[in-house]
């Protein structure tokens, strides 16, 4: 507890109650910290208080008594030190922007979002220290399969954060005999490896739709991995960032399971379901969707070589066909390196 | 690390009458002009610190001493020569330290730190500073007086006034230097720098500002006699081990406590590539930030510290050529202190204040809006706003159970997010004047031109491989002019009036004029409706201000005629 009392508020609170939120409250409540889980929706909020379920997103999972929900977003500063954020990656700003109103210094804010903001490019952490005055702010991620973690498998996942007093906290709070809890001062190798991750398991689940093996998906995987590191590292990533859990490690368990949203988005479309049929029977977004077409378009612009990512987006937003684009990355009239050298050449300062 | 480095007084002007937009100067004073009475209590001060901190623990006074010993037993064997008694000093101890008694370590660690922070202290005298405020510029202005007049007095200040502008948040500034310790922390481009900033700090009617020199600019009399006597520190930079780094730490966090205002360059050194510095130096600045919390910890009643950025633009650097050499030789490795340069010749320096003075071109100091240690914006009222204009209390940054603690690993964060912030400010307050403009849009005509050059091979273009027809240049000089517009107006970068104004011809000819006063072969020139380069090298360097914004796509492709 002494890091709660650090910063003089008694409780957790924990933003957005889908799946994966609500599993970062159960364990925190499980550790013996009160709790309190923020949820838009009114009649989740009852439904959850009244029953310790969440019908909708974890509806075997018994939650503990320790956590109480809520639709009071603007207070939660006020008794909760620390927070963790995991709301929908478009949904951050505007929520932290009411929520910014009772934060102060002290707080310290850890997200569980995987994306990128359009346009801007901005990784989440960056949007909070935007919209916030707090500067203790940090990130979780890793191979955390929301259904996996709830039912005690053993897991793992990394907190990264400049400031060693963040990741402490995140893990005193969430770790567990079955939870391990890794730091790493590296925010933005974290945030990217967790975000671009999404679009090679959009394109692993495609490779599984077209009928392809494990050749392909060691492919796709391995060299998904390197594309991810080109940009990273040019955004000041440490290159070991990615061969860790929140790197590698996420990576693999998102591109093997069939419960992840993206692979699924990816396995459906292979099968000639349209993006929108199966956007409309999806209850949780597939960030994997979005980050596509940022990362995309970025790398466009700023002439990064990011073939996967590219053959992903045309198949997506310019209505190739998966077949051709996952293809395409197998031609070898195009040097692979030819991307990487033309930027070398290019290097005047 | 502050790699201040001037071979001239920091005030050596009159001060002028108040500039029309600027309010009244506030009386002069702060605690610099009774300096001498708390040097000695400012050397105790600092030492009782560094002993209190390490003092307690035989393991980190004997860590702390064998340091020292092996960083000057390196630094003074590789030296070579007959060995002196420092060399002796150093075997002994490090051959006896481990034998000797707590006490005894003791006593060597309060001398070692005693000796390094009476080394370092700086003097401040009256007499001296009046007399470089009075005296020194009636000199300069015989020296100096514009080409063509014939008075043999001229004003120097109202010649300094057109020359050198200063704008921005001035009076923000002045109105934080009563409130609080400011710490200015300009761009670092010439040795020139630190007698612009000088004469800027007077002419806004702020006390000297105390700051780090280099000790070897101490060995010319003349000069030493005035740095000395006008608040300047001196700084070994031989010295690399953590006592001494620790003590001068120490020193600029005691000064800034007791509330001297303090100029730091945290860009290092002067910038080699002539791009604005992205790279800052934290050990110095996080200075800022001990101040504040020691403050808060004393109940002081002013406890905050103000960091103040801004920017120098010239439209010329006088070592520009020495600069960008040591850039390309150093690419990508550690810098090294250039001896003997420009600056190191009296004559070139008096030929290109002179020039300077003549031009109808202005160095300009665009003074930045003021940041927290934190690096949260601070508002004209002294207060911080977070991004979305809430008011922040600070005191919540540093509380630990409700009380003001130091963290070492979180205040090192904190000032790593102040370092980011100054960076971005340093993007924002780049102020772009004809040269660079024209330099850039040159160099990256001829980039486009040959596309399978690198860098190197770019450089060894001849003027007639590298011939550029006017009117090309003037629609791509155009294209970029727009660009620039648009970025100011959202407050990416600024332009200077000539830029703003335009056309693409004035601004041309503004900038041929200033680079063929100075430069024996100038970065470029103009012939029979062609421009073509002629010192590729001076040319990098000056288009190079205009690096890391992303210009670089707009000459992609040429402009259609």
């Amino acid at each position: 507890m002494t890091v709660l009392e650090a910063t003089g508020r008694p409780r957790v609170g924990v933003v957005g109650g889908g799946s994966w939120g609500t599993v970062l409250a159960h364990l925190a409540a499980s550790n013996g910290f009160p709790v309190t889980l923020w949820m838009r929706d009114d009649e989740a909020v009852a439904a959850l208080n009244a029953t310790r379920r969440n019908a909708k997103y974890l509806p075997d999972l018994d939650l503990h008594p320790g956590l109480t929900a809520t639709t009071d977003l603007a207070s939660l500063g006020t008794h909760c030190g620390v927070i963790l954020v995991v709301v929908p990656s478009h949904a951050l700003r505007e929520t932290m922007a009411v929520l910014g109103d009772t934060l102060d210094g002290s707080h310290i804010l850890i997200h569980a979002i995987k994306g990128i903001e359009p346009d801007s490019f901005m990784r989440m952490s960056q949007i909070l220290l935007e919209e916030t005055c707090c500067k203790k702010v940090g990130v979780l991620s890793g191979p955390n399969l929301a259904k996996e973690v709830a039912l005690g498998h053993p897991s793992a996942t990394v907190i990264a954060s400049g400031y060693q007093e963040v990741i402490s906290a995140g893990s005193e709070i969430l770790r567990s005999k079955a939870f391990r809890v890794y730091g790493n001062p590296d925010v933005v190798g974290t945030e990217i490896g967790g975000s671009l991750k999404n679009i090679m398991a959009i394109a692993s689940g495609m490779a599984d739709g077209l009928g392809f093996g494990d050749n392909t998906k060691a492919l796709l995987l391995t060299r998904g991995l390197a594309e991810i590191m080109r940009l990273g590292v040019g955004f000041g990533a440490d290159p070991m960032t990615f061969s860790g859990l929140s790197g590698i490690g996420d990576l693999m368990a998102t591109c093997f399971s069939p419960l992840s949203r993206n692979y699924q988005v990816g396995n459906r479309l292979a099968k000639g379901e349209s993006l929108e049929a199966i956007q409309a029977d999806m209850r949780q977004v597939a960030e994997g969707v979005r980050t596509t077409r940022t990362v995309a378009r970025y790398a466009r612009t700023n002439g990064i070589y990011m073939p996967i990512t590219e053959g992903i987006y045309r198949i997506v937003y310019e209505g190739a066909t998966p077949k051709e684009a996952l293809s395409g990355l197998l031609d070898v009239s195009r040097n692979p390196y030819e991307g990487d050298a033309a930027k070398r050449a290019a290097g005047v300062p | 690390m502050s790699r201040m480095k001037t071979t001239e007084t920091p005030q050596p002007m009159m001060p002028p009458a108040a500039a029309p937009e600027l309010p009244a100067p506030p009386a002069m004073e702060g605690p610099i002009f009774h300096f001498n009475r708390d040097r000695d209590a400012i050397v105790d001060e600092v030492v009782s610190r560094e002993l209190a901190r390490v003092g307690g623990s035989v393991d980190a006074l004997e860590l702390v001493l064998n340091d020292a010993a092996y960083s000057e037993l390196t630094r003074l064997e590789k030296a070579g020569g007959r060995p002196g008694p420092d060399l002796q000093f150093w075997r002994e101890l490090h051959r006896t330290l481990g034998g000797k008694p707590v006490a005894e370590k003791e006593a060597l660690y309060r001398r070692l730190a005693t000796g390094y922070a009476r080394d370092i202290v700086g003097n401040f005298d009256l007499k001296a500073y009046r007399f470089a405020t009075s005296v020194v510029p009636m000199g300069l202005s015989l020296i100096m007086r514009p080409q063509g007049t014939s008075r043999r007095f001229v004003n120097m200040n109202s010649t300094l006034t057109e020359r050198i502008r200063v704008q921005g948040h001035l009076s923000t500034l002045q109105a934080l230097a009563r409130k609080g310790t400011v710490i200015l922390v300009p761009t670092h481009s010439s040795n020139l720098d630190s007698i612009v900033i000088g004469w800027a700090i007077h002419h806004l009617g702020l006390p000297p500002f105390t700051y780090g020199a280099g000790k070897n600019l101490f060995t010319n009399p003349i000069l030493s006699y005035f740095m000395r006597n006008l608040g300047a520190y001196r700084v070994d930079r031989r010295l690399t081990h953590g006592l001494y780094k620790d003590v001068l730490k120490t020193y600029s966090t005691v000064l800034l406590e007791r509330g001297y205002h303090s100029l730091f360059f945290p860009g290092g050194g002067r910038c080699r590539s002539g791009a604005i510095e992205q790279k800052l130096k934290l050990g110095l600045l996080g200075t800022g930030l001990s101040a504040y919390i020691n403050n808060l910890q004393r109940g002081k009643d002013d406890p905050n510290v103000y960091i103040v950025p801004c920017t120098l633009n010239y439209p010329l650097v006088l070592e520009a050529a020495t600069l960008i050499d040591d850039q390309l030789q150093q690419v990508g490795r550690s810098r090294y202190i250039i001896e003997d340069d420009e600056f190191s010749h009296a004559t070139l320096v008096g030929r290109f204040i002179k020039q300077v003075l003549s031009m109808d071109v202005s160095v300009v100091i665009q003074v930045g809006e003021p940041l927290d240690p934190f690096g949260n914006r601070v508002g004209p009222d002294g207060r911080s706003y977070d991004k979305r204009g809430r008011e922040i209390d600070l005191r919540k940054y540093v509380e630990v159970h409700g009380v003001p603690q130091h963290q070492a690993q979180r205040d090192q964060q904190y000032t790593k997010e102040l370092g980011a912030a100054i960076a971005d400010a340093y993007k924002r307050n780049n102020v772009i004047l004809p040269s660079h403009l024209v330099a850039f849009t040159l160099f990256q005509i001829l980039k486009r031109r040959h596309p399978k050059r690198d860098l190197f091979k770019l450089l060894r273009l001849t003027p007639e491989d590298s011939a550029v027809a006017l009117s090309e240049f003037y629609q791509q000089l155009d294209v970029l002019r727009q660009e620039l517009l648009m970025m100011s107006e959202q407050g990416r970068i600024m332009v200077s009036g000539v830029v703003r104004k335009g056309p693409a011809e004035a601004i041309t000819a503004n900038a041929l004029r200033s680079f063929g006063m100075f430069h024996a072969l100038p970065p470029l020139s103009r012939n029979d409706g062609e421009l073509s380069a002629g010192d590729m090298k001076l040319l990098l360097f000056y288009q190079n201000r205009l690096s890391g914004y992303g210009l670089e796509a707009l000459f992609a492709e040429e402009v259609q005629a």
